[in-house]
């Protein structure tokens, strides 16, 4: 889009903007006429209060209320009548909660590690691909991709019923076909961790995969043909030439993939929690119920937990 | 150019890791829709009937015949869009004045907004519920979408600055001088130069919405107003062994228009993935 500016004459609007230079008599008038009203819209805030407005209302507001609620007795449906430490002393006195703030810290990391590993690892196979003209590598890219597009909540169910321990399990069948024994991926709950962690990096590597390979588009070819004419060995070249120049993409994408990686729950919810009848209503209310009265900054890995501890804890 | 021996052995090694790739990404979707063609028998037989040798149609069938899907799908069509295009109207000015006007506060203001989406939904969640309760907003579509746009606003208020930037500043000067106001230049020449912007910030905010699971999940209790991931979600839950099948039928149902619609429009949306991060 940039390059728009280079070329002035190609641009559609040069044709609007061009009379600016002739009729510029015209502006006096204008401006007169546009009066208080353009003199408020000069400044930045009516632009920007639609949108801080809609924030202010349902992010900003719903966050301070989750701290004082924190340290009140506040329920999910009766208002609070007094302040109280309970709520933060149940909450940390709870013993669950080292297990739930373990269980978080490892498959966040684990999520978040193999996620950029394995995009980084793709967005190189596909640059290596394209140096020597190899075809498909835009269908492979295309898959990757549309795993990211899958709702969260269909990922769940799908990677469900591959682990599923029934006999329409896709990778237990296949393991009883190879005379593999089975294994308890969701039942046992340490393979659990592992399978939760399988699916969001099945969905979630195509992020890492497209920022890190529009990073490594940017690298100037001629470094690794300096490189080359060094006899630089693959490492080599990796270590000191791609590395260095993907610093800052790394950094973005570990952010970004951080963030929606804590935000993740529906894939979980779905894995673990929707295959048995009647579970869907109580993890509905059980862990809202329970967060109105231990609600905090917190609250967001305990409701999740909520539902992972019932399977995890 | 003349490729050496080692350069062919390895383009095969490369050609085996990208199949094997591709193979790693496409079975789970496959093994779903080799579910989805199964007879209920041939559920039960597992991996040994990957191919299916009674396929058939049915379970689509009976999923499509169910009049509650339809207004499902309705639901999330509405949802979506409707959040999607309330998110890029109400993040388009916002974004115009953090790219064109110079004002105090306007770092902190911007990395504000950016660690709004660090909050996660399950956070706010209680305090929203009892928020849209009082004001009445549970249970509607209305509400729903409200709290979509504001899902959608801090990421899309990113992305269009980052198309507004790209549009040269000169064009909003020449406007001045031809007497343009502030809100002609940014409806008349910004918005259209931005367009493909525009455009991509739309479609991610689509997908995403179509993904959109917990907002509607406390939002909307009764039946007839749930889009499809609340729906899925509900049906995986009640559904026994027995309708495996069904259930993958209608998950794969679920998936194939977000999968359609990235597909038809993938250059927007690689657009709108890459367009923050690479230009740090």
């Amino acid at each position: 889009m940039a390059d728009q500016s280079a070329h002035p004459a190609k641009d559609p609007l040069a044709r609007i903007a061009a009379p600016a230079i002739t009729s510029a008599d015209a502006t006096p008038v204008r401006q007169r006429r546009a009066g208080a009203a353009a003199r408020i819209l000069s400044g930045p805030l009516p632009w920007l209060l639609p949108a801080l407005g809609v924030l202010g209302l349902f992010y900003l507001y719903p966050i301070f209320e989750a701290v004082r609620l924190a340290f009140t007795d506040a329920r999910l449906f009766d208002t609070e009548t007094q302040l109280s430490m309970r709520s933060i002393s149940s909450m940390v006195g709870s013993s669950t909660l080292g297990v739930i703030l373990r269980n978080t810290l490892t498959y966040t990391v684990a999520s978040v590690v193999g996620q950029i590993a394995l995009g980084l690892a793709i967005a190189l196979l596909v640059m290596r691909a394209e140096r020597a003209r190899l075809r498909g590598t835009l269908a492979l890219r295309t898959i990757v991709l549309a795993a990211w597009v899958i709702p969260a909540i269909a990922n769940g169910i799908i990677w469900q019923l591959l682990f599923s321990e029934a006999p329409f399990g896709a990778i237990n069948s296949a393991l009883r076909l190879m005379g593999v024994a089975p294994v308890a991926w969701l039942s046992d709950p340490s393979n659990a961790m592992t399978s939760a962690v399988i699916a969001t990096i099945w969905q979630g590597t195509a992020y890492s995969m497209i920022l890190l390979y529009a990073a490594l588009k940017t690298i100037d070819p001629a470094l690794y043909e300096a490189a080359a004419i060094d006899n630089a060995r693959p490492w080599e070249r990796f270590w000191f030439i791609t590395l260095p120049h993907l610093r800052a993409a790394l950094v973005v994408n570990a952010i970004l993939i951080l963030i929606m990686t804590l935000n993740m729950f529906d894939t979980i919810l779905a894995l673990t929690g929707a295959g048995q009848a009647g579970r869907p209503r109580s993890c509905r209310f059980t862990p809202m119920a329970r967060c109105s009265r231990i609600s905090n900054w917190g609250a967001g890995p305990r409701c999740r937990c909520c539902c992972w501890s019932s399977r995890w804890g | 150019m003349v490729r050496s021996r080692a350069e062919r052995v390895a383009d095969w090694a490369v050609y085996a890791a990208m199949l094997v790739l591709a193979l790693a990404f496409l079975l789970p979707v496959l093994w779903l829709a080799s579910l989805s063609v199964r007879t209920q028998a041939e559920v039960f037989l597992g991996a040994a009937r990957f191919i299916p040798e009674a396929p058939t149609l049915d379970n689509f069938v009976r999923v499509l015949r169910d009049g509650g899907f339809q207004s499902y799908i309705w639901n999330t069509v509405k949802l979506a869009s409707l959040g999607a295009a309330g998110a890029v109207a109400l993040a388009a000015p916002a974004a115009y004045a953090l790219s064109r006007m110079a004002f105090r506060g306007k770092g902190p203001l911007m990395l504000a907004v950016l660690s709004v989406q660090m909050v996660s939904g399950l956070v706010v969640l209680i305090p929203l519920y009892r928020f849209m309760d009082r004001l009445g907003l549970l249970e509607s579509h209305f509400g729903t979408t409200l709290l979509y746009i504001a899902a959608g606003i801090p990421v899309t208020i990113w992305l269009l600055k980052v198309s507004f930037d790209a549009v040269p500043r000169s064009l909003d000067d020449a406007a001045a001088m031809d007497g343009l106001s502030r809100v002609e230049s940014f409806a008349l020449i910004t918005l259209p130069l931005a367009l493909p912007g525009l455009i991509s910030a739309f479609i991610l905010n689509l997908i995403l919405n179509w993904s959109q699971f917990l907002i509607p999940f406390i939002m909307l209790s009764a039946d007839d107003k749930w889009p499809i991931s609340v729906a899925i979600f509900r049906f995986a839950g009640s559904t026994s062994a027995a309708t495996t099948q069904l259930l993958a039928a209608a998950c794969l149902l679920a998936i194939v228009p977000a999968l359609v619609i990235f597909v038809v429009l993938q250059r927007y949306i690689l657009a709108a993935l890459t367009a923050g991060a690479v230009k740090e």
